[in-house]
């Protein structure tokens, strides 16, 4: 049965990435990594993670990457998004942070960086940092579940993983109803929708991380160096 | 109090003078316009002075943002080649035609206008490229209007008019954090709101050649769909005479947009 | 016994699919020519350009060309069923092969074809029912495509402001047109009934480059306007960087193809 491993928030420590790496190894059945962002930070120099993920060492699950708010405001900063620069990273740690995001990658590691995808679609579920309206949306427990429902139905998918909050969860919606009354030159007409089933989880961040498997819908979450806390949180 | 809601003028004088003689006509005082003045149309200066002479409050369009950031939408936001061409054709046209005066008019405009609980935009609160169909998701449709704060959210754009009202919603979910193996419920009451699409003025788009807009009678809620007559032909002449494609006028003589809307309406440009 | 026969009818009224419905159902070998009929007063005659040929040939390769000097000798196959296109809007005054017009006859007899039967459309009872369309005055405008390649929608947008009336007061219109997947369709239309026909072509071109075969567009009507139709299609045909950029990842799909772009 398919298994994946879902990382994000490496924030350029590889030594997190190695530990995970070794983990996975011990866990039977994974068939692929996918590393949701944020592969680099501002605590880090991040060239050496940024080698390790475009060059696996042998034994390695070959990760997988899109890029997140991290690479998104260092891309911005490098003139790889058109007018845009790091803004949202000025405004709430000041320039020094740009500077030092700067000088923390390494400018051969930028082709790679600029053809990392926003996402992935797998089966019916989507792989993403933020959301699917933003890289940089932050999706909780506690997010309006009408935004939760609305994000999952940008992309027409049934479950999406998120990884921005750094938490660890799993939101299912499993109820609930909506009228609509539309009137227009033709007429009146009434439609009632109901609630998909459908779930947003939360992956996690650096130590912290996910285990899934498509195929039973079961959810495991993961912190490196510590056994799972409870195991069955699928609700298959 | 009543007040009436015009939107995607595009240029069209005939259409856009008949539309305001009915408002007059009525009594009603207030009217908020949202957007796209101009595009395809042979009449952009015309437009907007009468809007400005009006003093109409207006929140900006699509193609009023494009005439004046330079075009901005990406080719996804055309569904074909042809559409392509004709707006850009459509576009540089209108661009050469206007006055500075007129285009720092419409860089004036907001991207949106709000009184109290109502809010106007021209395609949604989150880009003037949305589409907000009447069979969109029931539950994106609410989303919008209820992450930008709004109860009756109104909305142009499509060029079809209608009144949408979302009711009796809630949504039930169940969490479950990484710390527990228990989960807990939780229940939501989703608010009362409404989409009221105003239509077209100068680019009908819902089976014939009348212009459209909406009257809103805040003191009993009551939403209603104009249609308003106007001098097809006119607009339609003053086409050819601008040396526009004369395939813009048999398309307007026939109801039908200049350039068809995109397959994908759902499809936000990110540019 | 071979069998010669004329078949000859106004524009639209179904000749070509009844010769393909009887090509289909003959046991033996078939040959078809269209011939370019003789203008009537006010009624212009369109240029086919080979599309009838183009899409017999097509869905039957076997098919013979009567107009290639080569396959003259088909007459003497035994069996063969040799069809002869003709658009004639008004039908001869009386029936059998004996009143066919002499310019007709006289094109035939420098093919050696002799016809045994000569059928009207609108006049004999075995073919379908015509669609009774006066045609008084016609005009005819057509434009040759070869290599061209249509961008789908665009194809789309133009088909529905051409037979819904963008470019004139259109009664027939009939054409072959080119997609970027290598797929070509047939696209037909008549004033006298609902909705157009588009039907695919059996070869698809590789997705390497501009394919090489007839593509033309034929309308008749009154009121043309041919630089408005023109000037449409202008916007319509895809450029080689766009045609390149439809058709690379159909060749990265089939990669026998990935080293053979033209």
């Amino acid at each position: 049965m398919e298994r994946w491993a879902l990382v994000s928030g490496l924030g350029g420590d590889l030594e997190v990435y190695e530990q995970i790496q070794r983990e996975l190894k011990t866990k039977r059945g994974l068939d692929r990594l996918f590393v949701l962002g944020d592969l680099i930070g501002p605590k880090h120099n991040n060239d050496a993670l940024l080698k390790r993920l475009q060059q696996p060492q042998r034994g390695d699950l070959p990760p997988e990457c899109i890029y997140g708010w991290w690479e998104e405001q260092l891309l911005a900063e490098r003139g790889y998004r058109g007018d845009r620069t790091a803004e949202a990273l000025r405004i709430n740690h000041g320039n020094d942070a740009v500077e030092a995001l700067l000088a923390s990658v390494d400018t051969g590691h930028m082709a790679w960086l600029a053809s990392l995808q926003f996402g992935f679609i797998e089966l019916d579920c989507a792989l993403l940092h933020g959301s699917s309206a933003d890289v940089g949306d932050e999706l909780m427990p506690s997010s309006s579940p009408l935004i939760l429902l609305d994000r999952l139905t940008r992309l027409d998918v049934n479950r999406l993983f998120t990884a921005r909050s750094t938490q660890q969860f799993r939101l299912d919606l499993n109820g609930g109803a909506i009228d609509s009354h539309i009137k227009d030159l033709n007429g009146e007409h009434n439609q009632q929708q109901e609630v998909p089933k459908r779930s947003v989880i939360g992956i996690g961040s650096g130590e912290m991380f996910s285990l899934y498997a498509p195929g039973s819908d079961h959810i495991e979450f993961v912190k490196v160096g510590v056994k799972p806390v409870s195991r069955g949180l699928g609700f298959g | 109090m009543a007040h009436a809601v015009i939107s995607c003028l595009h240029a069209n004088l005939a259409a856009v003078e008949a539309v305001l003689a009915d408002i007059d006509q009525q009594g009603i005082n207030t009217i908020t316009c949202l957007g796209d003045l101009v595009g395809y149309g042979p009449q952009p200066n015309e437009v907007v002075e009468l809007m400005r002479q009006r003093a109409i409050p207006t929140c900006q369009g699509c193609w009023d943002e494009d005439i004046i950031d330079g075009l901005n939408a990406c080719e996804c936001s055309y569904p074909s080649q042809l559409a392509e061409r004709r707006g850009h054709l459509a576009h540089q046209w209108t661009d050469a035609e206007m006055t500075a005066e007129n285009k720092r008019f419409l860089a004036s405009l907001p991207t949106s206008l709000r009184r109290d609980k109502l809010l106007f935009v021209h395609g949604s609160p989150n880009s003037q490229h949305e589409y907000l169909l009447p069979d969109m998701n029931a539950f994106a449709a609410l989303e919008r209007v209820e992450t930008a704060g709004a109860e009756t959210l109104f909305c142009g754009h499509t060029h079809q008019p209608y009144v949408r009202e979302l009711r009796g919603g809630s949504i039930r979910v169940r969490v479950q954090h990484n710390d527990s193996s228990s989960s807990e419920e939780q229940d939501m009451t989703l608010p009362m709101r409404r989409i009221v699409n105003a239509g077209s003025v100068g680019e009908p788009r819902h089976g014939n050649t009348q212009a459209t807009y909406v009257i809103h009678d805040e003191a009993t809620n009551d939403l209603t769909i104009r249609e308003v007559s106007y001098d097809v032909a006119k607009t339609c002449q003053a086409i050819i005479d601008a040396g526009l494609p004369e395939v813009f006028a048999w398309r307007l003589s026939h109801g039908f947009e200049y350039a068809e809307r995109a397959d994908d309406a759902s499809h936000v440009c990110e540019r | 016994m071979s069998q010669t026969w004329l078949i000859s009818g106004p524009p639209g009224c179904g000749k070509t699919s009844w010769i393909l419905t009887t090509i289909r159902s003959h046991p033996g070998s078939c040959g078809y020519l269209r011939l370019s009929g003789l203008s009537e007063d006010g009624l212009e005659q369109g240029h086919d350009a080979g599309i009838d040929l183009a899409w017999l040939k097509d869905q039957c390769p076997q098919l013979q060309d009567l107009s290639k000097p080569d396959q003259q000798c088909a007459d003497r196959i035994d069996d063969q069923l040799n069809l002869i296109e003709l658009q004639q809007y008004r039908p001869p005054a009386h029936p059998g092969v004996d009143e066919i017009d002499p310019r007709i006859s006289n094109q035939l007899k420098a093919l050696q074809l002799q016809p045994d039967r000569a059928l009207h459309f609108g006049r004999e009872p075995e073919l379908p029912e015509q669609d009774t369309l006066e045609f008084n005055r016609l005009e005819a405008w057509s434009v040759s495509l070869h290599d061209s390649v249509w961008d789908p929608n665009s194809l789309s947008s133009f088909w529905f402001e051409l037979v819904n009336g963008a470019y004139g007061d259109v009664y027939r219109a009939k054409a072959l047109m080119n997609l970027p997947d290598g797929r070509a369709f047939f696209c037909n239309w008549i004033v006298s009934q609902q909705g157009s026909q588009f039907l695919p072509l059996e070869v698809v071109e590789p997705p390497t480059g501009r394919p090489n075969r007839a593509s033309e567009l034929v309308v008749q009507g009154k009121a043309l306007d041919g630089m408005g139709m023109q000037s449409t299609i202008n916007d319509c045909l895809l450029s080689d960087a766009v045609l390149d950029m439809h058709q690379a990842p159909l060749r990265e799909q089939q990669p026998d193809l990935s080293q053979a772009k033209r």
